[in-house]
C-alpha cells in the first residue's frame, strides 16, 4: 500500500508532532532538517521519484519538519529510497533526504515497523551470515568452476553481534 | 602486490563468472588475492539505515579479519565497498564510536584497530597498478568494441566518504575500458542508479529503470559493462523478464580486461552471463 502524502486533509501540528521532530533531529543524519527551503532538487533528481509519483523526497523533508509521524511511517514511503545518494550530493543545504529517510527508518524500527523484505534480509544475515544461502549446492558449483569454497562466515559471531546491540530482538519483534 | 579478497554475498552465491574473471585477471597482473577465512556479509547498505552500531560492528568484524591478515581489502561490489569504507573511516576517525563498537566486538573476541584500507577493484587497478602498466599488459586490444559503462552509485557516493573520482563526472571506468582498446561511449543518464535496492519493494520500478538504460545503451554501444554485482543483476534480469529481450550483453569489467590481457574467453566465466556475450570475440585481434 502506498502512503497518501497529499495534504488534502490538512496538517495539524500538535505537541506530539513537535516531540517527534525533536526525536528525529536527535537521530544522526536528520540534524539539519530545519534548513530545508523546499527547493525541490531532491525530488527533481531522484530516480525513484521520476517513476513513482507517491514518492516525493521534498515532501518527506517538509513532513519531517512538521513532525508528521503517521504520514511518514505509513505504507512503503520510507522503503522506496534506493539509497543512491543523488539527493545527498546535490542538496544545496546539506539537508540530505537520504539521511532523513535513514533516520526515519531507525525510528520506525523502534515503533515495530520494518518492510518485510528488509526484515527477511536481516534475518538471513543473522541465520546464515550471508544474504543468500551459500551451502553445499553453491560450493559444489564453485568446485566445478575451480573456485575455492566460500568462506564459512562464523554465523555465531554475526548473530551474537546483532543480539548484543538489541537489533535482532527489535527486528524479530516487528 | 597482495590483498585480502572480500568477494561479497551476491558474487559468491550467484556470479561466479565475476569472481573467476577477477581472480584470473588479478593473477595475470601479478596481484595476489587472498581469501578471508570467517568473513561473511558486509552488513548491506540496508542495515546501515536501520541501526548504526550494528552496521558498524558487522562491517568491522570483516575488517578485523583483514587486519589479522595484515592486508588491505579489495572488493568487487559497490555496496560492500561503501559499507566497509564508511565503517572503516568512521571508526578510525572517532575514538568514542570505536570504543562503543569494540565493546560489541569484544563479545566475539575481536577488536578493530584501524590498520587497513578498503578499496574497490577499479580503484586498485587505477591507483595501485596504474593505467600505464595495464596498458602495457594488453595483448589483444578489443578494437572497435563500443561499451556503455555503468558506474553505479556507491563506488563514488557519498563522495565525502568514498573520496574517489568525481561523483558527477567520473572517468575511472571509462579510462579502464579505453585501455583495453575498446571505446567507452557517452550516453544520456549514464550516472543514473539501477535502483536494484528497491527490487524487493517495487520490482516493476527496478525493471523499468533497468530497461530504460539498457535500451539507451543499445542505441550507442555493443555491450554494457558494470563494476557491481547488484547493478549487473538488475541490467541482466530486467532484460530476461521481457517477452522479447533487447539482448544487450552485460559484462563484468574484469571479464573485459581479462580478454584484452590475452586470457581465453572460456577462462573468464562467460558461461555464467545469461545474455550471450560471445559477440565480443568478433572484435578481438589475433
Ligand atoms: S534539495 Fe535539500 S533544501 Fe532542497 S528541497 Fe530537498 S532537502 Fe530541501
Ligand atoms: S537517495 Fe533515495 S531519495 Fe535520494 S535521490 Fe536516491 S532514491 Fe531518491
Amino acid at each position: 500500500m502506498m502512503t497518501d502524502l497529499s495534504e488534502k486533509e490538512g496538517i495539524r501540528i500538535g505537541k506530539e508532532n513537535i516531540e517527534f521532530r525533536r526525536l528525529l533531529m536527535e537521530t544522526p543524519g536528520a540534524e539539519r532538517i530545519m534548513l530545508c527551503y523546499q527547493c525541490g532538487v531532491c525530488t527533481a533528481d531522484c530516480p525513484v521519484a521520476l517513476r513513482v509519483k507517491e514518492f516525493r523526497p521534498r515532501r518527506i523533508a517538509r513532513l519531517a519538519v512538521l513532525g508528521q509521524k503517521e504520514r511518514l511511517l505509513e505504507g512503503d514511503t520510507l522503503w522506496l529510497c534506493a539509497g543512491c545518494y543523488t539527493c545527498y550530493e546535490r542538496c544545496p543545504e546539506k539537508v540530505r533526504v537520504s539521511e532523513i529517510i535513514s533516520a526515519l527508518r531507525k525510528l520506525a524500527l523502534k515503533e515495530g515497523i520494518i518492510h518485510p523484505t528488509f526484515k527477511a534480509l536481516m534475518k538471513s544475515i543473522a541465520e546464515m551470515g550471508y544474504i543468500y544461502e551459500i551451502g553445499d549446492f553453491q560450493n559444489e558449483m564453485r568446485e566445478d568452476e575451480d573456485l575455492p569454497q566460500a568462506p564459512e562466515p562464523e554465523v555465531k559471531e554475526i548473530e551474537a553481534i546483532m543480539r548484543k546491540t538489541g537489533f535482532l530482538d527489535l527486528v524479530e519483534g516487528c | 602486490m597482495k590483498f585480502a579478497f572480500f568477494v561479497g554475498c551476491t558474487t559468491l552465491a550467484r556470479l561466479w563468472g565475476y569472481e573467476i574473471a577477477t581472480r584470473r585477471t588479478a593473477e595475470k597482473l601479478g596481484v595476489e588475492l587472498v581469501d578471508m577465512p570467517g568473513s561473511g556479509c558486509c552488513g548491506t547498505t540496508y542495515l546501515e539505515t536501520l541501526d548504526h552500531i550494528t552496521a558498524l560492528a558487522i562491517a568491522a568484524r570483516n575488517i578485523c579479519i583483514a587486519e589479522e591478515m595484515g592486508l588491505d581489502i579489495v572488493t568487487v561490489c559497490n555496496g560492500c565497498t561503501e559499507v566497509l569504507t564508511k565503517a572503516n573511516k568512521e571508526l578510525k576517525k572517532d575514538p568514542e564510536l570505536r570504543e562503543k563498537v569494540n565493546e560489541v566486538l569484544a563479545e566475539v573476541g575481536r577488536r578493530f584497530e584501524g590498520t587497513v584500507e578498503v578499496k574497490h577493484i577499479l580503484r586498485m587497478l587505477k591507483e595501485d597498478i596504474g593505467l600505464e602498466k595495464i596498458g602495457e599488459a594488453v595483448a589483444r586490444p578489443l578494437k572497435g568494441l563500443r561499451v556503455g559503462a555503468h558506474y553505479g552509485c556507491h563506488l563514488l557516493k557519498p563522495s565525502d566518504v568514498m573520496m574517489f573520482d568525481d561523483p558527477e563526472v567520473p572517468t575511472t571506468l571509462d579510462e579502464l575500458i579505453d585501455i583495453t582498446g575498446a571505446e567507452s561511449i557517452q550516453y544520456p543518464n549514464k550516472l543514473e542508479c539501477c535502483t536494484g535496492p528497491i527490487m524487493g519493494v517495487r520490482e516493476d520500478v527496478t525493471w523499468a529503470v533497468g530497461l530504460e538504460k539498457v535500451e539507451t545503451v543499445k542505441k550507442y554501444a555493443d555491450i554494457m559493462v558494470t563494476s557491481c554485482p547488484f547493478c549487473y543483476l538488475t541490467y541482466e534480469r530486467c532484460q530476461l523478464v521481457q517477452e522479447s529481450s533487447p539482448d544487450v550483453p552485460v559484462v563484468h569489467y574484469p571479464q573485459l580486461l581479462g580478454l584484452a590481457l590475452g586470457i581465453d574467453y572460456k577462462e573468464l566465466g562467460f558461461d555464467n552471463n545469461r545474455i550471450d556475450a560471445s559477440a565480443i570475440l568478433e572484435f578481438m585481434e589475433d
